[in-house]
């Protein structure tokens, strides 16, 4: 029998104490597991897939067409950067939807929640271990490798380089909305425990918002639906009627609120 | 966690309330430490609902309460430290294995060395004798290993105080033993708090007990004092002859309460109430037999079963004893 004096005992201070377990728990599920390359696989044919057609097969089908106008005006590099970041904004903030929906909301309902929460784990450690996994995942898998196999392809159909500080620009804002949904569903699976409420206003909330900004005109860029007209914007580097990053403060101020709401609410609750 | 402190759980005027429905009212709970202590109430009584309460799940709506003397909702954590837990339906990462399980669980307490805590695995394994189930995945387990995998983990940490919801709820009788000869086992270095329907089990290992009904703490003390029976003890006898005359004068003692008589096969049985327990050690059975015309072939204090005992105070009729 081990002794308990043979142990080295964790250290943590109270408010994290146990986020090192669960984050490496939640790591392991993301990346110890076929998980990591199947999304990353998904993704490649959903984003990049896109991006190919635009890129290659496209010029080609409006060659095949005959009509030497529509060829002719067709930037396949324009089109297709544009295409990236409005429809990035959509699918992977879908994505991030779809991938995070049930971390809290599964544990809740299974009762798994309330078995971690009786060993020495703050509630905070609890959320912010699988907001900083799936964080982690989401950056990675969704917007990082999508956008640098992306900027491959631009490069190799411009014939050289695209210019890689807006990109990366415009990368780094797909990121900050993908997260924004993330933290979004986060928030709401501690505030609900009823999955149809749950999908219902984190997709509410990204389609509903892109019909809601377009009603809205100049005003939405002080909101995160005007995002796919900003990303665009920035890689591009043409001009929108406000500040580019007027939408991004706003992105980064309403995640970080996710995350508050979603903190504050945790840690009264019972189970 | 103070050593010197015999008081491993007290609780005063602990309740919980939701909404409109108080599923716990004003509990006074004494656990000391290295108690086997049994934890009985009907469904819904509320004995789930004060083990969360300790544990830091939900909070109180009135009351307090502390574990090793620190308090159940500031101290959370530390108290959470030194428990193991055991819930009433255990639910596990369905993906993990039994021995990723007992891993993870162990690094809540321990960051290494990986060799200790791994051999702290195998231990637990072992305990439960879960050896040949160890690396599949918990989805696939029975409520029976996924019991016993709940009681390995909430020993990992050789816990000072362990808190059992049902232990052996979803066991086999063979299962069930196990449970309580490590119990019994566990009893030298720590303090257990469970709760069961099996009152046999309770009679068996415990060394104190509460019931609760209703959210209300209606008894609670050491097992010996509840099946002797508390205010008022009774006396059994069984009598040969003619005892008419002997009960009138019986009955008009002063420290007997009643006299319930059962005849069978031509014995006299009585059960007598008393109101003194030391007059009638002393008097009662040379009363008897200061008659010549009975004979007493058997006299003991009555010692009730605990399913008697439990069913008193739970349909309410707890003023007899």
């Amino acid at each position: 029998m081990v002794a308990n004096s043979t142990f080295d005992r964790v250290k943590e201070p109270s408010w994290r104490r146990g986020f090192a377990n669960l984050l490496a728990k939640e790591n392991r599920t993301w990346w110890g597991t076929r998980r990591w390359w199947v999304q990353a696989g998904l993704w490649t044919v959903v984003v990049n897939g896109l991006m190919a057609f635009l890129l290659f097969a496209m010029p080609v089908m409006l060659q095949l067409n005959e009509d030497p106008a529509d060829a002719a005006s067709y930037d396949a590099v324009v089109q297709s950067v544009g295409a990236l970041f409005q429809i990035g904004t959509v699918a992977l903030a879908l994505g991030a939807i779809l991938l995070s929906q049930d971390q809290i909301l599964g544990e809740r309902q299974s009762g798994v929640i309330e078995w971690v929460l009786s060993k020495p784990v703050s509630r905070a450690s609890y959320f912010l271990s699988k907001l900083a996994a799936d964080a982690m995942a989401v950056v990675v898998l969704l917007v990082a490798l999508q956008s640098a196999i992306a900027y491959g392809l631009i490069s190799l159909a411009n014939g050289g380089l695209f210019p890689l500080i807006p990109f990366l620009a415009a990368a780094g804002g797909l990121a900050v909305n993908t997260l924004f949904y993330l933290a979004l569903t986060l928030m709401m699976s501690v505030l609900t425990d009823n999955r149809g409420t749950l999908l219902g206003v984190t997709l509410g909330m990204l389609f509903g918002g892109l019909l809601v900004g377009s009603l809205m005109g100049t005003y939405s860029l002080f909101t995160p639906w005007s995002m796919t007209a900003a990303l665009p914007a920035i890689a591009l580097q043409t001009t929108l009627p406000l500040p580019t990053w007027l939408p991004l403060c706003v992105t980064v101020a309403l995640t970080l609120l996710c995350i508050a709401v979603a903190l504050w609410r945790f840690r009264t609750m019972e189970f | 966690m103070n050593p010197s402190n015999d008081m491993m759980i007290q609780t005063d005027d602990l309740g919980k309330a939701y909404g409109q429905v108080q599923a716990l009212k004003g509990l006074d709970l004494r656990v000391h430490r290295h108690s086997i202590f049994g934890f009985l109430g009907p469904n819904g009584a509320g004995k789930t609902t004060t083990m969360k309460l300790l544990l830091g799940l939900i909070r109180p709506t009135n009351g307090g309460g502390t574990v090793f003397g620190q308090d159940i909702v500031r101290d959370s954590i530390a108290i959470r430290s030194h428990i193991g837990y055991l819930p009433q339906q255990p639910q596990f990462i369905p993906t993990m294995t039994a021995r990723e399980t007992l891993r993870l669980t162990a690094r809540f307490f321990f960051t290494g060395p990986k060799e200790a805590i791994d051999a702290r695995v195998e231990e637990m394994v072992d305990l439960v004798g879960l050896q040949d189930k160890a690396d599949r995945p918990v989805k696939g387990f029975s409520g029976g290993e996924r019991q016993r995998l709940g009681l390995a983990q909430a020993q990992i940490n050789h816990p000072d105080l362990l808190i059992l919801d049902e232990p052996s709820a979803a066991l086999d009788p063979m299962g069930r033993l196990a449970v309580l000869r490590v119990m019994e086992r566990l009893r030298e270095r720590t303090t257990i708090f469970y709760s069961t329907h099996i009152l046999d089990d309770v009679q068996r290992v415990s060394d104190t007990v509460a019931i609760l009904n209703h959210g209300e703490l209606v008894a609670q003390g050491p097992i010996e004092h509840l099946l002797a029976g508390s205010d008022k003890p009774v006396y059994t006898l069984t009598l040969w002859g003619n005892v008419e005359a002997t009960q009138s004068r019986i009955a008009n003692l002063p420290y007997v309460a009643s006299i319930d008589v059962a005849c069978s096969n031509g014995a006299t049985s009585w059960q007598v109430s008393v109101t003194e327990e030391a007059a009638a050690e002393e008097g009662l059975l040379r009363e008897v037999l200061a008659d010549e015309a009975v004979t007493v072939t058997e006299f003991h204090r009555k010692k009730y079963e605990l399913e008697e005992i439990f069913a008193s105070f739970v349909e309410g009729d707890n003023n007899g004893r």
